[in-house]
């Protein structure tokens, strides 16, 4: 759990707030090294946001004696520790609540599913959702704070500016540079001097029955940022966009977008989905909060497990049958964050 | 005030019936009144989302006078009290509060009220406010050696005020003592009737320039952080303590002057530690004073005679206005013989809390002779 600390009054903000408002300078981050349960209730009580009861709601203490609260479905008693092992499989789906800021989160995600490998060199492919010409606030698009902050994420690990390359491209008719002027993301590429690329105008290379986008291959990481739906398989979809678009819609017209995407799936070994689902939509529509985000590096699996925490019970076909019980989990679990998306 | 229920009338007419009542009691009409400062949580249960209720209360009562809307969710109606007082260019203030909140499924209810809890980290970690407080009557149990049977003795008197009060949702609905003993966990180590009961109602208190028989003599407002557990001492409510020092310093009175008190019992343990915060008992020694008996009806200091949050109803904003119609009524000597306190008291105290100690107004009242 992040905290920040004014260093000349001490006062400590769970906030990420840019300085304090004493002193007028910029506050120090904190990371909690560890923590341990000091209080604990089971709680019988079903609302709207936790419908599924019991569980155990508990006070947790770190090292610099800054407390949080922390829910959980596994009994825990005064004095455990709470302990999120990661899971390097390449099937787990890594969970985490999103508490103020985005970076943190981020780099939380990606520790659960093993953590990404990164060096100074390392060349980034980000894959943002960008399917609308519509404003931020209609959740279809990767927000421009949730770019911003995998950004923040990449530089803090000394990913070098030219390495990075943030790239989409248009299924329909809309044209990448209004969608991603509208959307805030043009706004987020140009404040970070990357120039935004558009994959239909790249070389693409033959994969299989696969052709896909040129810059995948010059990668170390791709980065998919999907823009997560509830009854939708939103990250899957956005990893069709490194595909030809022509490619694209003749394999879906004579196989299915399942075969795309398991065929997909293999061929990017070194692609990192990160769903983003603060806010999200349900499957009519309407916004909702979630406050969470999940990392995978099978983009499927991470659909799926989507559609879990969310209740939704009409499963899109690429997920439909997909076990959930083979999916390794890492950090909070399902239960403790599964409501009806619909009824909030 | 109304009678606190789970009556399907909508929120205005609440209001409206309270509203009547205050003016009436002070031989007034509508047209007497310079200002309205209105609470309410404005909440959409039921499908009654009605925001800009001041313009509402206009259309209600054909006014056009400044109406004034403040939310403080449980605080809310010691707030807008306050916040009349603020107003003193104006001769007659109605302040009004009226809730419409029970009327779906708690689930929802339970949900809404969640909505007073910090957002990203209270929220999603199903902190309701029964765990928050449970955890923190945890806390002061570890360090003052306090029991879960101190708290039944609350809840057993606060119910037993209630069933002689015809305005308590529990009125002629006496509880024994082992039935709040053997309730059902809800956030442990609280029990069912650890917890207030969400209820529908109204209250309306005129405030005046003129002088009658009830003085406003202390006024205290403070704020604490929303994160619970984010406090410098979290078994004790910072807010409360620093309200009523402010509140006792303007009415130039002692605690042991206070005759009759109606303190903030959303739950048990809240008025438990509210003791001590208000300065009725020491630090660590509320439980002492709820098994003494001097707070029960006919001990010195009689606490929550109405019933309180626990036993007469909690409709959230109008708690803190319910609270001063109480105490007022009691400086009056109006209440049932049963709950009156004897002889009639000098001052009363209200404390009244927003979320989990975040907000909270302490009042002091005279009677004037």
């Amino acid at each position: 759990m992040p905290f920040y600390k004014c260093s000349k009054c001490e006062r400590i903000w769970q906030y990420p707030l840019s300085e304090c408002p004493f002193c007028n300078i910029e506050l120090k981050k904190m990371a909690s090294g560890q923590n341990k349960v000091i209080a604990v209730s089971k709680v019988f009580i079903p609302t709207i946001k936790h419908p599924i009861v019991p569980y155990f709601a508990c006070v947790v203490e770190d090292e610099n004696k800054n407390k949080w609260a922390h829910k959980t479905v596994e009994e825990v008693k005064e004095g455990d520790k709470l302990v999120f092992e990661s899971n390097a499989d390449r099937n787990a789906v890594g969970i985490w609540r999103i508490k103020y800021d985005y970076a943190d989160a981020i780099e939380k995600a990606l520790e659960l599913i093993g953590g990404i490998d990164l060096n100074e060199n390392s060349k980034i492919l980000i894959l943002p959702t960008l399917i609308s010409a519509n404003q931020p606030y209609f959740r279809e698009n990767t927000s421009p704070e949730f770019l911003t902050s995998v950004l923040s994420f990449l530089f803090s690990k000394k990913i070098k500016l030219e390495n990075i390359k943030i790239a989409t491209q248009s299924f329909t008719e809309l044209s990448v540079e209004a969608m991603a002027s509208r959307s805030g993301l043009l706004d987020v590429c140009l404040k970070n001097k990357i120039t935004p690329i558009d994959l239909s105008k790249s070389n693409f290379v033959k994969q299989g029955n696969l052709e896909i986008v040129e810059e995948i291959v010059g990668a170390d990481i791709v980065l998919n940022l999907g823009m997560l739906k509830a009854g939708n398989v939103a990250a899957t979809e956005n990893v069709f966009r490194v595909l030809k678009k022509e490619n694209y819609l003749g394999l879906k017209y004579l196989n299915s977008e399942k075969d795309i995407a398991k065929e997909l799936e293999k061929a990017l070994p070194n692609l990192v989905s990160l769903g983003e689902a603060e806010y999200i939509q349900t499957s009519d529509g309407f916004i909702a909060f979630l406050g969470i985000i999940l990392a995978s590096r099978n983009f499927i699996n991470l659909d799926r497990v989507l559609n879990e925490i969310v209740s939704q019970k009409e499963l899109p076909e690429i997920i439909a049958q997909i076990n959930l019980e083979e999916i390794p989990i890492a950090g909070r679990a399902i239960k403790e964050i599964k409501l009806n998306i619909n009824k909030i | 005030m109304t009678k606190f229920d789970y009556s399907t009338k909508p929120w205005w007419q609440f209001a409206y019936e309270a509203a009547l009542d205050a003016l009436k009691d002070g031989n007034m009409t509508i047209a007497d009144i310079d200002a309205i400062v209105f609470a309410s949580m404005s909440s959409p249960a039921g499908g009654e989302h009605q925001t800009h209720k001041v313009s509402f209360l206009s259309d209600l009562f054909k006014t056009n006078v400044p109406i004034i809307e403040v939310t403080s969710v449980c605080g809310g109606g010691g707030v807008a009290f306050w916040t009349a007082l603020q107003l003193q260019q104006y001769k007659n203030i109605l302040v009004l509060a009226s809730e419409k909140f029970a009327d779906n499924k708690s689930e929802t209810t339970t949900d809404w009220i969640l909505s007073a809890a910090e957002k990203m980290t209270e929220q999603t970690e199903g902190m309701l406010f029964p765990t928050q407080n449970a955890l923190v009557w945890q806390q002061y149990m570890k360090k003052y050696g306090a029991s879960m049977d101190d708290l039944s003795l609350i809840a057993f008197k606060n119910h037993t005020n209630a069933a002689l009060n015809p305005k308590a949702y529990f009125y002629k609905k006496p509880v024994d003592l082992e039935k709040v003993k053997n309730s059902p966990i809800v956030s442990s180590p609280f029990r069912l009737m650890d917890c207030s009961l969400s209820v529908n109602g109204g209250a309306a208190i005129v405030i005046t320039q003129e002088e009658t028989d009830v003085k406003i003599v202390g006024s205290g407002f403070a704020t604490d952080y929303i994160l619970t557990f984010g406090r410098e001492d979290i078994t004790h409510f910072k807010a409360t303590r620093l309200a009523a020092q402010k509140a006792f310093k303007q009415a130039g009175i002692a605690v042991a002057d206070i005759n009759v008190a109606e303190v903030h019992d959303a739950f048990t343990s809240v008025e438990l530690i509210s003791y001590e915060d208000l300065g009725f008992a020491n630090e660590g020694k509320g439980a002492e004073l709820i098994k003494s008996g001097k707070i029960n009806l006919g001990g010195v200091m009689p606490i929550n005679p109405s019933g309180g949050l626990k036993a007469k109803g909690h409709p959230i904003s109008v708690t803190g206005l319910a609270q001063i119609y109480e105490i007022t009524n009691q400086l009056r000597g109006r209440c049932e013989p049963e709950r009156q306190t004897n002889p009639l008291p000098k001052y009363g105290l209200t404390h009244n809390i927003g979320g989990a100690g975040g907000s909270v107004t302490v009042h002091i009242f005279e009677r004037n002779n």
